[in-house]
């Protein structure tokens, strides 16, 4: 079996959070901005047990599951939140909250 | 470390009663938060479970101050309770006991039992608990998340408000962003370093060549500073200030702002990373422009919550300074610096919002949920009530600096560190700062005593309150008159 060098698998994970983040500052409607939220944390999990692995350690693989369960907790909020907002607003648009200025 | 060494450390750090008073109390909190879920299951009523919670911040707080003699205790290795996370906690109990008390009065208006609103607070004192005693880099991610979505929660609280779900909103999409930004900081460093505990690096020379270091260090302060809303990345703070709840805004200000910084302060001292040049100076970016931007940007606004949100990104700059040691020596001194300036910081917040939520509460119609107050709201206060009037002028002045208030020795210990370290392009952007401030601090305190208006009402308040705001006044007097006896418990 061939070794997979670290810098390529945090290139990788790299890569895959610059698209999660371009999703989030980009996506209008705020379902896919909570999805690309979880393409980032995954992101970052996939470089902590590249990372874990690497160093022969259990740290990285320990982190990935903390990520894990606050993905989870994370949506559950978010989720309570768009079904406040779909009754409040008629829409998951993020350009209806733009009520504050100043 | 490997696993066989990781298991051995684990083994020789079983919890020993030393270990576990170190940490007593963080777990009266948590202890707290599982009791008072019970107690909601058992009997829902609001004034119990307020009681309740403030027992438990009570006690949370006297154990505090009970070991603050205690030397540095390492909890496994995930934690380690030194003098500065105590000191820091107990400003943390503090300004929650505070915000419960404001909450009470806040949330006897609304019809509904309110009992998540009390677990939830206790929650984010968990989190900010665990982040000032945190010492790897697992326990900082923990506190750091129970934190954040506790404060989600508690942000868009309010669900009649006009702005609850937009608040929420963006501070859920901002929150998450910075965190998983802060996540993959993490990931890069221990991918170098192959460790997460905040514990020096030994081939420091070598890791400086390394380009993912680097990138993860950054990756790293940029998640922080989201959350200190240091400036290029303020931009979320103004608004979540204006939509939460005033006790709320109350509490990001501070358990929120003072956690964060000190968790920081921790990781980077403790890695001794001034070596790196790079780091230095990104440091002294961030702190100048927060200090310049966030106080012209206060200058335009009129809304009394933004304002001071725009301030706190300004005072956060200024207290950038301390981490910018020359060597080990300063670090004490700096920690000293740090934990002065917080408590002046904390002190003026605590006395200024509870002003803010007491006025709020006499302007509020029956009707209305919001109730935005714009700095004129404070028109003639000193003719309506004299001692709110005072506890307002202690306030701004301690903010703004003047002599004879906290903020002024400060404000002080924040320049001979500068001084000492020459950093003079830091010296000269406080000056400006706090001359550009003084113009918006000032334009409150003359408010107070306009007389135009035709009809004041005499504010009253409740006994409570009336304690809360004399005990304010008596502690911001004497504390900036005999600023030592803060100096000893941080000496």
């Amino acid at each position: 079996m061939t070794e997979i060098p670290l810098e390529h698998v945090l290139f990788l994970s790299c890569i895959l959070f610059s698209i999660g983040f371009v999703g989030v500052i980009s996506r209008k409607n705020t379902l896919f901005m909570l999805m690309s939220l979880e393409v980032m944390l995954n992101a970052v999990g996939v470089a902590f047990i590249g990372a874990g692995s690497a160093w022969r350690q259990a740290d990285g693989q320990v982190m990935f599951i903390l990520i894990l369960t606050l993905a989870a907790a994370e949506v559950a909020v978010g989720l309570a939140l768009f079904i406040r907002m779909q009754r409040r607003y008629r829409s998951l648009d993020i350009d209806e909250l733009n009520e504050m200025r100043g | 470390m490997n696993i066989a060494t990781m298991e051995n450390a684990t083994m020789s750090n079983l919890l020993g009663l030393n270990e576990l008073l170190a940490i007593m109390p963080q777990l009266i909190i948590a202890f707290g938060i599982a009791l008072s879920l019970l107690l909601i299951a058992w009997q829902r009523s609001q004034q119990m479970i307020a009681l309740f919670t403030k027992t438990i911040l009570v006690f949370a707080l006297l154990l505090s101050v009970n070991l603050l003699a205690v030397e540095t205790t390492a909890v496994t290795i995930l934690l380690k309770v030194d003098s500065y996370s105590i000191f820091t906690f107990i400003l943390i109990c503090l300004s929650a006991l505070v915000v419960t008390q404001l909450s009470s009065q806040f949330l006897k208006s609304h019809i509904e039992v309110h009992d998540e609103y009390y677990v939830l607070l206790l929650l984010v004192v968990l989190g900010a608990g665990v982040l000032v005693a945190s010492d790897h880099y697992a326990s900082l991610f923990l506190g750091f998340e129970l934190l954040s979505i506790s404060f989600v929660g508690l942000v868009g609280y309010i669900r009649e408000s006009k702005y609850a779900v937009e608040t929420g909103f963006k501070y859920l999409i901002l929150s998450a962003t910075a965190s998983s930004i802060m996540l993959l900081g993490i990931a890069l460093i221990y991918s170098q370093t192959g460790q997460l505990s905040f514990a020096p690096v030994t081939e420091i020379s070598h890791l400086q060549m390394s380009s993912f270091y680097a990138v993860g260090m950054l990756l790293f302060l940029v998640g922080i500073a989201f959350k200190l809303s240091l400036v290029p990345f303020h931009f979320w703070t103004p608004d979540v200030y204006q939509g939460a709840p005033t006790p709320i805004t109350l509490l990001m200000a501070t358990v929120s702002k003072v956690a964060m910084f000190v968790v920081l302060m921790k990781c980077l001292f403790s890695q001794s990373y001034f070596v790196s040049e790079n780091l230095v100076q990104l440091i002294t970016l961030l702190a100048v422009f927060s200090m310049l931007i966030g106080n012209t940007l206060a200058l335009k606004q009129d809304n009394i919550k933004r304002l001071l949100a725009y301030s706190s990104i300004a005072h956060m700059g200024y207290l950038l300074i301390v981490l910018l040691v020359s060597s080990q020596q300063n670090m004490a001194f700096a920690w000293q610096s740090a934990q002065f300036y917080l408590a002046a910081y904390i002190l003026a917040s605590l006395s200024i919002f509870t002003v803010i939520s007491i006025c709020e509460h006499q302007n509020k119609g029956a009707s209305e949920t919001d109730v935005q107050l714009s700095i004129d709201s404070f028109k003639g206060l000193f003719w309506r009530n004299r001692a709110l009037a005072l506890l307002t002028i202690i306030a701004v002045l301690s903010f703004a600096g003047i002599p004879l208030t906290m903020g002024f020795i400060g404000k002080f210990y924040l320049l001979s560190h500068a001084t000492t370290g020459q950093l003079w392009w830091l010296v000269a952007a406080l000056i400006v700062g706090s001359g550009i401030a003084l113009s918006y601090y000032l334009r409150i305190v003359f408010v107070l005593f306009d007389r135009n208006e035709n009809e004041l009402s005499v504010y009253s308040y409740t006994s409570t309150e009336y304690v809360l705001i004399n005990v304010f006044i008596l502690s911001g007097i004497i504390l900036g008159v005999f600023p030592d006896l803060i100096g000893q418990f941080i000496a």
